[in-house]
This record gives structure tokens, sequence and C-alpha cells, in this order.
């Protein structure tokens, strides 16, 4: 229960009368004023002020369904019949009821918001007895308008009706409504009401009305039918007043106060309509404005299938998903891993071609570097004889210098080029004509990774380029 | 033919229903066996295909490299054909010496025995001016062909001022002797 209460709105319960709506909705109570045209519709005005009104008071909620707004109408402009239909098929009721309305009444049925209730106990053999109330269909859709404005789903029904709720009485009874300005008289026959009608009292303050019209009001109640109860309710109602009364209806009567001390309102509509007020119940009679629709919505019973429809569908779709997923992907899948399958022999050719470049480059000794690193570290005006690099490193170099000082700053800065590991002079000759020293030396290049790294280090205006030899090597070579 | 009593109405009603619970049962068994082996084969060729992907992923970047070094070197080693590498090659280097300004002396080849990754070793001789080889030098990476300079030997041209001798020993790399190597 607490889970319906949750996901559903609470119900409010609402009586309409000719100057004033209150609402109730659990703890909270609001009453309003309305005002009305000469024909006894609300407002334009009305209608926008009692919108925002009771959206403050409702606090609709947009992810709950509509509030069900259970409404109490005044006998105000309302007619009631008991009609007795012609025994037939059961599917042409509706319109056997339709043109039984259409004779009773004034006005056509498409022209009124009507309801029924049947009367089963007092029917007789082979036909349906049944109450219809009607009231002028614009009147009940102005508030239809206001409630489905504010996010409520309306019912509606009698006041009179609502406030019998409040006893157990199944004989002749009268119901008198005290209102300002106007009082409200139902009269009941074995508990069903056979007639509504409106007594003016021509005063606004009715708790205490001169005798003069308590005497013409019980004459009212008196030739009406044989009740001998009559009913109380309204606001505000003096306790001498319904002793006065009893005292002109004479021996034999009683009169009744209701008790609505529930609600702070004080309507005894409201709080009938509270007694019937259980999820799924409906008051007997409800008028409606279309025929075909005004079945109040309720969260459990329409609401809760739906979701309960769709949260299946998904727990379906999401176990029926893989296995979807599995007969519609699969064709495509297979395709591709084919693909790749077949294509996988060029990724052999990758890796040997990537295999072969790479010791293709790392047999690739920088000679080029080196030769620029002794055009570098030649002084001016050697003469070279012959000079030998291999790829197992080894360097060979026979030259002449113009004197020993030079040998050793060549073979320094050999040494501090970092390309060699050794640097060995392995002969140091004066030549004949002791102008120059001849010299045959040999050194060890570091290992290639080690060379290939600092040959990148170097700038690149040292290195030779293509067609354009570093010159102080081209110059020293040929002296 | 007589109307079926209540009972018999019954029990053809009960007998129906039965039936019905036991093929929907049978066949059930027989859908979801169906689809289940549907799913089982389709999670075996996501797993095959995963395994795939990761195989094939390292070889964007590895695509990426074998193409610069081709583009250093100018070489498509898919390209290269054992019967004529070493004679397109022989004709590659005396056409780019050439070219340099080099006069070429005697080459001599001389092709490599056992599994080793040389193909031929080529031997050549020439004579020109310093500019010149160092030309030829550089453009030995770039004919077209794997070409190692195994070895070099300057020497002075006493009788041509100006002028050096080369001696040089190439080798011509072996495509096909590069082993398949075992994937990452």
């Amino acid at each position: 229960m607490k889970k319906k209460s949750f996901l559903n709105p609470p119900p409010v319960f609402i009586e309409i009368g000719p100057d004033s709506l209150k609402a109730v909705r659990e703890n909270d109570e609001v009453e309003l004023s309305l005002t009305r045209a000469a024909d006894g519709r609300l407002t334009a005005s009305c209608k926008e002020k009692i919108i925002a009104e009771l959206k403050v008071f409702l606090k609709a909620k947009s992810w709950q369904p509509r509030a069900r707004a259970v409404c109490a109408l005044g006998a105000r402009g309302v007619s009631m019949r008991r009609l007795s239909l012609p025994a037939g098929r059961k599917e042409e009721f509706h319109q056997r009821l339709l043109l039984q309305i259409e004779a009773e009444f004034p006005l056509a049925p498409d022209e009124l918001a009507w309801g029924c209730q049947p009367l089963s106990a007092n029917g007789s053999v082979g036909k349906q007895e049944l109450l219809v109330a009607a009231v002028k269909k614009e009147v009940v859709a102005d508030y239809l308008e206001i409630f489905r404005a504010v996010g409520a789903e309306p019912v509606f029904t009698l006041a009179a009706l609502a406030r019998k709720n409040l006893f157990a009485a199944t004989d002749s009874f009268v119901m008198l409504h005290i209102g300002n300005g106007q009082s409200e008289l139902t009269f009941f026959e074995r508990g069903i009401p056979v007639n509504s009608r409106i007594v003016f009292s021509g005063g606004e303050n009715n708790s205490n009305p001169p005798d003069a019209a308590v005497g013409a009001l019980a004459q009212t109640i008196k030739g009406s039918l044989a009740a001998t109860t009559v009913f109380i309710s309204g606001s505000p109602i003096s306790e001498n007043f319904v002793t006065r009364l009893a005292n002109f209806l004479g021996n034999g009567w009683r009169c009744e106060r209701l008790s609505s001390a529930d609600n702070v309102v004080n309507s005894a509509a409201i709080a009938g309509l509270q007694k019937i007020s259980a999820p799924g119940t409906e008051p007997a009679l409800i008028l409606r404005v279309r025929q075909i629709t005004g079945t109040p919505t309720s969260f459990v019973s329409a609401d809760l299938k739906k979701w309960a429809v769709l949260a299946g569908a998904l727990i379906l779709a999401w176990g029926l998903l893989p296995f979807a997923e599995a007969l519609l992907l699969k064709p495509h899948l297979a395709k591709k891993v084919a693909a790749f399958k077949a294509d996988a022999v060029r990724l052999t050719m990758i890796d040997r071609e990537l295999d072969f470049l790479r010791t293709l480059k790392q047999s690739q000794p920088p000679y080029l570097e080196l030769l620029t690193i002794f055009s570098k570290a030649v002084p001016p005006g050697t003469h070279f004889e012959a000079l030998s690099l291999n790829s197992h490193g080894e360097v060979s170099l026979r030259c002449a210098f113009r004197d020993g000082q030079q040998v050793a700053d060549f073979r320094s800065k050999l040494i501090e080029s970092g390309f060699f590991a050794n640097v060995t002079v392995e002969e140091q000759t004066p030549t004949p004509d002791r102008q120059r020293v001849s010299v045959r030396l040999t050194a060890q290049e570091k290992p290639l990774a080690q060379l290939q790294a600092l040959a990148a280090g170097l700038p690149p205006d040292d290195l030779p380029k293509d067609g354009e030899p570093s010159a102080p090597i081209a110059r020293k070579e040929t002296k | 033919m007589r109307p079926l009593i209540d009972r018999e109405k019954r029990t053809v009603r009960l007998a129906g229903i039965g039936i019905a619970i036991y093929l929907a049962l049978f066949g059930g068994l027989q859908v979801w066996k169906f689809f289940d082996k549907k799913r089982a084969d389709y999670r075996q060729l996501v797993l095959e295909a995963k395994n795939l992907r990761e195989r094939i992923q390292p070889y964007q970047d590895k695509v990426l490299v074998v193409k610069k070094m081709m583009d250093d070197f100018h070489v498509d080693p898919a390209r290269l054909k054992k019967e004529t590498v070493v004679s397109d090659a022989s004709a590659a280097i005396q056409k780019a010496a050439k070219s340099g300004g080099l006069q070429l002396g005697p080459i001599r080849e001389s092709q490599s025995h056992g599994a080793g990754k040389s193909l031929a070793t080529v031997q050549l001789e020439g004579a020109g001016q310093v500019s010149a080889v160092l030309t030829f030098l550089a453009r030995l990476n770039s004919i077209g062909f794997p070409v190692v300079l195994d070895a070099v030997q300057f020497t002075a041209d006493n009788s041509r001022p100006g002028q050096i001798k080369i001696n040089l020993t190439l080798i011509i790399l072996d495509f096909d002797s590069t082993k398949e190597v075992p994937h990452a």
C-alpha cells in the first residue's frame, strides 16, 4: 500500500458550491471564493485565479500520474429523474438511455453532463430502474478545464449523494444544506434522491434566520413527501436553528445535524466523499461530460499494468539481445575475421622487410662521418698517402706531418672525437730531407651502434652532401 | 457423431493442455540449444577477432618504420629479384660512379657461398677528384639496391695532382635470406 501511495498522488476531495470551492487533500485544506457571470458560469479571471491557487495547493509532480479529484457539485442547475428502461439487448443499453434522457430532460444529451445510477432493487420485472442526474455541460466543462490545468483528473458527483454517505438511513428523509444566501433541499425516497431544489433565504446570515423564514422552510419540507427526518448540514448552523426547525415541523419530525468536524472547511460533502475514498471505489453516480471517457485514472489499475508490460518487454529484450546479436552480427564478423586471416601473410612480409632494412641500416659504417672527423683533425699542410677503412672498424693511415707536435695534436683530436676506441701511432719517422715526419697510424673504431649515434649528433654542415664534399677534407687530401 | 459430455470435454481439454506444455518444453529446449550454440560460436569468433586485432595493432607502427627506411634507402625489398639483383646493382653502381665523374678501373664480382646474408661481393677500383669520390660514396646508400660498403681505401695519386685513387669492397645483401621473424 505504501508503494502505491508513493506512486499515486493522494486524492483531493472538493466541494463546489455557488460561491466557493473547498478542497481537502490529506491534512491540507483550502477554500477559494468563486465569481460567476449572470449565466452561472465562472468568469475568466476567476478561472485563472482558481487555477493558480490550486496549482500551489496541489503541487503536482511531473513524474506522478494526475491526482484523482473527487468533486461534489451543489444542486443548483442539477436535474434528477428516475428512468425505467425497457428490457432489451445489453449492447443497446446506452442508445436506449440516450433516448430516455432526450425525452425526459429539457436539453439534448449532447448538451448535458449527465450520469446514471442503477436502482436494481426497485426495478420491476423486465425493466431497469435508473436514477439519472444531469446538468448543463458547459458548467461541468469549466470545472473540468480547471482541474485538468492543475494536473488533476476530476470525477464529478452530487454533493447531496456525498453527504448521504455520512449516515446509514435507507428510508425517506430530507437533506438540508444551509449556504450563504441560499440553501439546498434534497428529498430522498427509500434512500434514492428524487428531488432537489434551492431555497433562497434572502440574507447572508443563515445561522439564526427569522421565524418566518424557518416556518416557510418547514412548510416546504412538510409538503414534499412523507419523510420524518431532516438531516441538516452547512455553515454556520446554530443548535437553536435545529431546535426551531424541529418545532416548526411539529410532532413526529426529527432534525439531526450532520457532523463534519474532521475538516476545518466544515464540509459535510467532503466528509462524505472521504468515506468512500478507498482506492478503486467510485461514487455511485458520476456526471460525465463525455460518456466514452471520464474513467478515473489509477496508477495501480492502469499505469502499473502498462509499466509492468513495458518492464517485462525490457527484461525480455535484455535477455534476448545477446542471442540476437549473435544471429545478426556473426556473418559480418566472420567475414571480417576471414579477411584479416587472408591478409596475415602480409604481416609476415612486413616483418621480413623490417628485419632486412634494419640489417641494411646497421651494416652501414659511417665512413663519411669518419672522413669529416679526419678533415677537422688534420692540420694544414699535411700530406696523405693512404687511408683505409673497413666494416670491422679498423682504420689505417699513412701520411706526413710537418713535425712531431702536429702528430700529437692530430692524435689527440681523433681521440677527443669519441669515434675511436684507441689510436696508435705505429711508426713515426723523419723524412730523408728532415722537413717532414712520416707517420703510420692505426685506430679502432668504437662499435657500430655507438658510431651511428655519434654520427647522428654531428652538425649537418660538417657532413659531406651529395656532390658537395666537405671543404676541409678536399683541401687537405690533395696536398 | 454424438456430442461430448462435460467430463469428456474436460479430459480432452486437459490432454490438449498437457500436449501443449510438452511441446512447448521440448521445442523450447531445442530452440534454446540452437540459440545457445549460435551464441557460443559468436563469442568464440569475437575472441578470435580480439586476438587478431591485438596482433595487428603493432604493425601500424612497423609499417611506418618500414616506409621511412624504404624512402631513406630507395629500396623496396619485395621487388628485389635474386636472379638479377647482382647485375642490376653492379650496373647501378657503375652508373652512379660515372655520373659523379669517377673513372672506374677493374671491377670484380664474386658470389657469396653458404647461408650468409650477402648475395655477392663487388670490388672496384677508380680514380677521380675528391669531390667525385665523396659524391659517389654518398650516393651508394640510395642507388636502389641493398649495398653495404665493406671496406674503402683512399690512395694519393702522385701522377695526377688533385686526384685520388679509390679501392672499394661492396657487399650486396640477399633479401631472401631474411628469415621469417616470429610475430611479436
